[in-house]
């Protein structure tokens, strides 16, 4: 079975025309000419090739070792270190992280349901 | 105002006629046609399944990386910019032949803009129920995103504009580069326009309008049949079309071979009905033209029509040119291309510039083909189903009118004259 890092470079070398060998954890994504756009469709191959779903929070990925990073712990089901803060006073833990998110939306769609049904459901 | 003379002097083509200038010119000038029925998955969901595909193959100009970030129709007009800039080779990689790049600018007409880009995300979100669409779609369904990648590739840094007037959108690009290069504003422009509407939302959303034409059974590539009596609608096509504007003095100066001149533009507006096109507003976008050409009609030797093939435009297109030319309007060869090429909407009125300039050059009068069966209505000479060779053609009108109402028309001149 191959490892996280073979499958990205894998993904890597086919859509920016590189050699395996050009890409190790340690290579730079920017000088793999991989730039903030290419982090942004890079992204949307991970979740495609990994069978994950990206957490909303901004990611700041800068070489191939931390995308591997990202990766596995997305798989594991654990907060990627990665990840930028939502906000400044959310847990730091994954399962928390979803959590907030989670109420975020739920709030979220009771304000749609009574934006929809205003005589239904009234927000206070 | 006094106005500086502007030339031609590169012209690209990826077109249902071919993939260059010359070989559009070429198949306009035999009579081949480029409908057909279409060919995809979804063509048996068509009530009439046509259109004029342009045979292009994005693997030949473009890796997959470039591929990636271009809809069909940033690829259509990044491959003809290019070939108009390869033939008015007036930019050199480290010479810009004495042009600063910030007096050089970009106008493009599309119609309907990223268009596959749009269809695709929409089909992932409503038909696949994604919760993603694909993470350039913004930047490759914006409708500036083809003139944005020509001043990319070409390092072009004046004035990047992108004109959306439906049928009409790249006649007003070519329009509004000869306006600020014959003010001397700028000194050179690529200007033209770019389509491709052959996705299936696209498709169904023409079909929805029933101005589409129906299938000629016994030979489909004639389905459009513009000036006809049994003319039924008009036949999408795709591609662009883009065109080199210098100053003419300085064209002449570097030696630059010269194919052609815009002398006038014109426009107008219906303000009337959103589809129905209307004589007087047609006829006073060419009188504006001839105004700023400072000629008069009988100076006008050929014309271009808008021509689509549809019911409406085809009757009242004939009837302004009667309003304009009076007796003159029976004595001037007039081509509907668009019998050919179909109608390339935000393109079009590039492709027919380009088309309208090479017949210039040739001395040949572009035939309207599929033109069977007169109309009492349309009863100018339409050069129907040959071309006609020979003709000294000095002086054009090429016809852009569009839903909205926007009526631009050019006055074009053959080159080197």
């Amino acid at each position: 079975m191959l490892s996280t890092f073979e499958r990205l470079r894998a993904i890597l070398v086919k859509d920016y025309q590189l050699t395996a060998d050009d890409v190790t954890m340690e290579s730079n994504l920017e000088s793999l000419g991989i730039d903030s756009l290419g982090v942004a469709e890079l992204l949307f191959s991970i979740e495609d090739e990994y069978r994950v779903t990206l957490p909303p929070e901004p990611v700041d990925l800068n070489t191939v070792g931390e995308a591997v990073h990202y990766i596995d712990a997305l798989v594991a089901g654990r907060r990627p270190a990665a990840l930028k803060p939502l906000n400044a006073g959310h847990s730091p833990s994954y399962t928390s992280a979803v959590g907030v998110h989670a109420q975020a939306s739920a709030n979220l769609n009771a304000l749609v349901e009574a934006t929809a049904h205003p005589s239904a459901s009234r927000v206070q | 105002m006094t106005r500086l003379r502007v030339a031609v002097t590169g012209m690209g083509v990826v077109s249902p006629l071919g993939d260059s200038a010359q070989a559009a010119f070429d198949a306009a000038v035999s009579g081949v046609s480029g409908v057909a029925l279409l060919n995809t998955p979804f063509a048996h969901r068509l009530a009439a399944p046509l259109a004029a595909s342009a045979p292009f193959d994005p693997t030949v100009h473009f890796d997959s990386r470039q591929f990636r970030m271009l809809d069909r129709v940033s690829q259509f007009a990044l491959v003809a910019a290019k070939q108009a800039m390869a033939q008015a080779a007036c930019i050199q990689a480290d010479e810009r032949g004495g042009y600063q790049p910030e007096r050089c600018g970009v106008f493009v007409g599309t119609g309907m803009g990223g268009t596959h880009t749009i269809d695709e995300g929409y089909h992932s979100l409503y038909g696949e129920d994604s919760d993603r669409v694909k993470p350039f779609t913004v930047l490759m369904g914006m409708y500036n995103a083809p003139a944005a990648w020509i001043g990319i590739e070409h390092g072009l840094l004046g004035p990047n504009l992108t004109y959306t007037t439906a049928c009409s959108s790249s006649a007003v690009a070519i329009g509004e580069a000869w306006l600020r290069v014959s003010s001397g504003c700028l000194d050179m422009a690529v200007a033209g326009g770019a389509e491709a509407p052959l996705s299936f939302g696209s498709l169904k959303a023409w079909e929805a309008l029933h101005t589409l034409a129906a299938v000629d059974v016994e030979q489909p590539s004639a389905s459009c049949k513009p000036f006809s009596k049994n003319r039924s609608g008009m036949v999408l096509g795709e591609g662009a079309a883009m065109l080199v504007l210098e100053l003419w003095d300085a064209a002449t100066a570097r030696g630059a071979r010269i194919y052609g001149e815009v002398v006038g533009y014109g426009l107008s507006t219906d303000a009337g009905h959103i589809t129905r096109p209307s004589v007087s507003g047609q006829a006073a976008a060419m009188r504006s033209a001839l105004h700023s050409a400072q000629l008069v009609a009988t100076a006008i030797d050929a014309v271009n029509a808008h021509g689509t093939g549809t019911t409406a435009n085809d009757a009242t297109e004939t009837a302004a040119l009667k309003a304009l030319f009076g007796a003159h309007a029976h004595l001037v060869p007039i081509s509907a291309t668009k019998a050919l090429h179909g109608h390339m909407l935000g393109a079009t009125g590039a492709l027919e510039c380009v088309l309208s300039i090479m017949a210039m050059q040739h001395c040949v009068a572009l035939p309207t083909m599929h033109l069977d069966s007169a109309d009492l209505e349309c009863d100018l000479d339409y050069v129907p189903n040959e071309a006609r060779r020979g003709v000294c053609v000095r002086t054009m009108l090429s016809n852009s009118f569009a839903f909205g109402g926007t009526n631009a028309v050019l006055v074009l001149r053959g080159g080197d004259q």
